[in-house]
């Protein structure tokens, strides 16, 4: 009996081939009820072309590495089954928006600097000295901004987003969920520091609600949500600065 | 605001109004000219009008600024803020003048 | 190291995908909504100058054409109404003492709720 095989259009781009845009390759591969995406971009390379180049390490989607264009939407291919697209073909691209450096493989200088940008650390007026012990937070303060802190930087929510398709630089989703993580956090006393950045057309008010980048992401991160809880602190903010421009924090 | 207010009013004057708003009914026109004149609705009437203008024109200012008029923002905030500065105006006079 | 640079999205971009297509019909909700307002501005004048101006108003919209005008602008205004009441708790979370709570019910607290009731209020105190 033959077995049932399903076709996979990969795009290609192999730089030092002296090549700039080398398209997309098709891959007939073994097709298996339980068998994921990557499965296949690995049973690929194995088996069939070892130059095959794209990123990936956990494949239980924990790890955020495994993200790419499936069927032109933004998946984690070790979450995207072979049996939700049969009989295809499917199409793999490298995420969108991103620079692509070789095939399936991005740049994502710039999401790292975006989110180191908006300062993704607890910021204190004060420190306070280690004899006075520990910051003491209950379980309702944690679970106030808890949903933002399981995001795994994969990036699927920049490649949803219109608005990081159209403008250069745009905060972006992830960045701007990891700023209320910390704004949210009642450790925190940093978010007049964020507040430039957030506050910013190239920040939370760039957001025009589309809602893709939280339909995407794997984690149910929601950054849409926390996006427009930010514009509303933001403008909250704002009144509070026209009406007390010297007040208190 | 819009989204609260909106529906009820197109049910009204679209489809409930004009067919059973003749002389004499529940809806004559001296009941609802009586109504609207009350000062109070012509203050929801005209906080629904003003803040539904606005709303909409922030929405359509971004919507020409999604398809590519990005460049044009300042411009597109004299038009669009300024044609709902001018529709409240106009809805204040027509109120006042009932 | 030579980067295929991102193509940048055509003015077009909201055409590509179902979630995009979606977002600009409920942006685009706002177009019927302000033509009803303009429509609104007319009725106001006709409704302050007397009664025949406004019979003879309210006899033009007993047409097929405006009728199907306020069909648009209904669900126009119905669409609007229902993705923004269910946008709202994202927007502004509920909080009962430290719970969160769900976005359904937020959604009706704050948006359907207040909406059906004062719909009610107005058709009754206008056509009792």
């Amino acid at each position: 009996m033959t077995e049932k095989t399903i076709e996979l259009q990969v795009y290609r781009y192999q730089p030092e081939n002296g090549e700039t845009d080398t398209g997309f390759q098709s891959f007939e591969v073994p097709y298996h009820e339980h068998w994921v995406v990557l499965d296949a971009l690995n049973w690929v390379k194995d088996e069939v072309d070892g130059t095959l180049s794209f990123r990936w390490s956990c494949r239980m989607g924990v790890c955020g590495s495994c993200g790419m264009m499936v069927d032109g939407d933004a998946k984690l291919t070790c979450n995207a089954f072979l049996k939700d697209y049969y009989p295809g073909p499917i199409r793999v691209e490298p995420l969108s928006y991103f620079p692509v450096e070789r095939d399936l493989i991005i740049d994502f200088n710039g999401f790292m600097s975006r989110l180191k940008s908006i300062k993704p650390w607890i910021i204190r007026d004060e420190e306070k000295p280690l004899e006075e012990g520990e910051y003491l937070q209950s379980p309702a303060q944690l679970a106030f901004f808890k949903q933002y802190t399981m995001c795994i930087n994969c990036m699927l929510c920049y490649s949803a987003c219109p608005v990081v398709g159209t403008e250069e630089n745009f905060l972006g989703p992830a960045a701007i969920a990891l700023a209320q993580r910390y704004n949210l956090d009642s450790r925190d006393q940093g978010g007049e520091q964020r507040e430039d950045l957030l506050g910013d057309d190239e920040g939370g008010w760039g957001c025009t609600f589309v809602g893709e980048c939280s339909r995407v992401c794997p984690k149910d991160v929601d950054p849409a949500g926390a996006i427009q809880r930010a514009k509303v602190s933001s403008m909250l903010n704002w009144y509070k600065r026209l009406i007390m421009p010297r007040g208190e924090r | 605001m819009s989204a609260l207010f909106l529906p009820v009013m197109i049910l009204l004057t679209g489809f409930l109004l004009p067919f059973i708003g003749g002389a004499g009914s529940h809806a004559s026109y001296e009941r609802v000219h009586g109504l609207v004149s009350f000062w109070l609705v012509k203050l929801v009437l005209f906080a629904v009008i003003a803040f539904s203008l606005f709303h909409c024109a922030h929405r359509i200012r971004h919507i020409l600024m999604d398809v590519g008029l990005r460049e044009a923002a300042g411009v597109l905030s004299v038009i669009c803020y300024g044609a709902a500065l001018v529709g409240a105006g106009i809805a204040a006079s027509f109120l006042i003048g009932l | 190291m030579n980067l295929r640079y991102k193509t940048p999205l055509r003015p077009s971009w909201f055409m590509d995908k179902p979630g995009f297509r979606l977002f600009m019909l409920r942006e685009a909700t706002s177009l019927f909504m302000a033509g009803y307002l303009i429509f609104l501005l007319v009725w106001l004048r006709r409704l302050g100058q007397g009664p025949e101006a406004y019979a003879t108003f309210l006899e033009s919209l007993r047409h097929p054409v405006p009728i199907l005008l306020h069909l648009v602008a209904l669900a126009a205004s119905l669409y609007h109404s229902i993705t923004w009441f269910n946008l709202t708790p994202k927007i502004m979370p509920m909080y009962l003492g430290e719970d969160r709570l769900p976005d359904k019910l937020a959604a009706v607290a704050m948006g359907f709720g207040p909406w059906i009731v004062l719909s009610g209020i107005i058709l009754w105190g206008v056509l009792r």
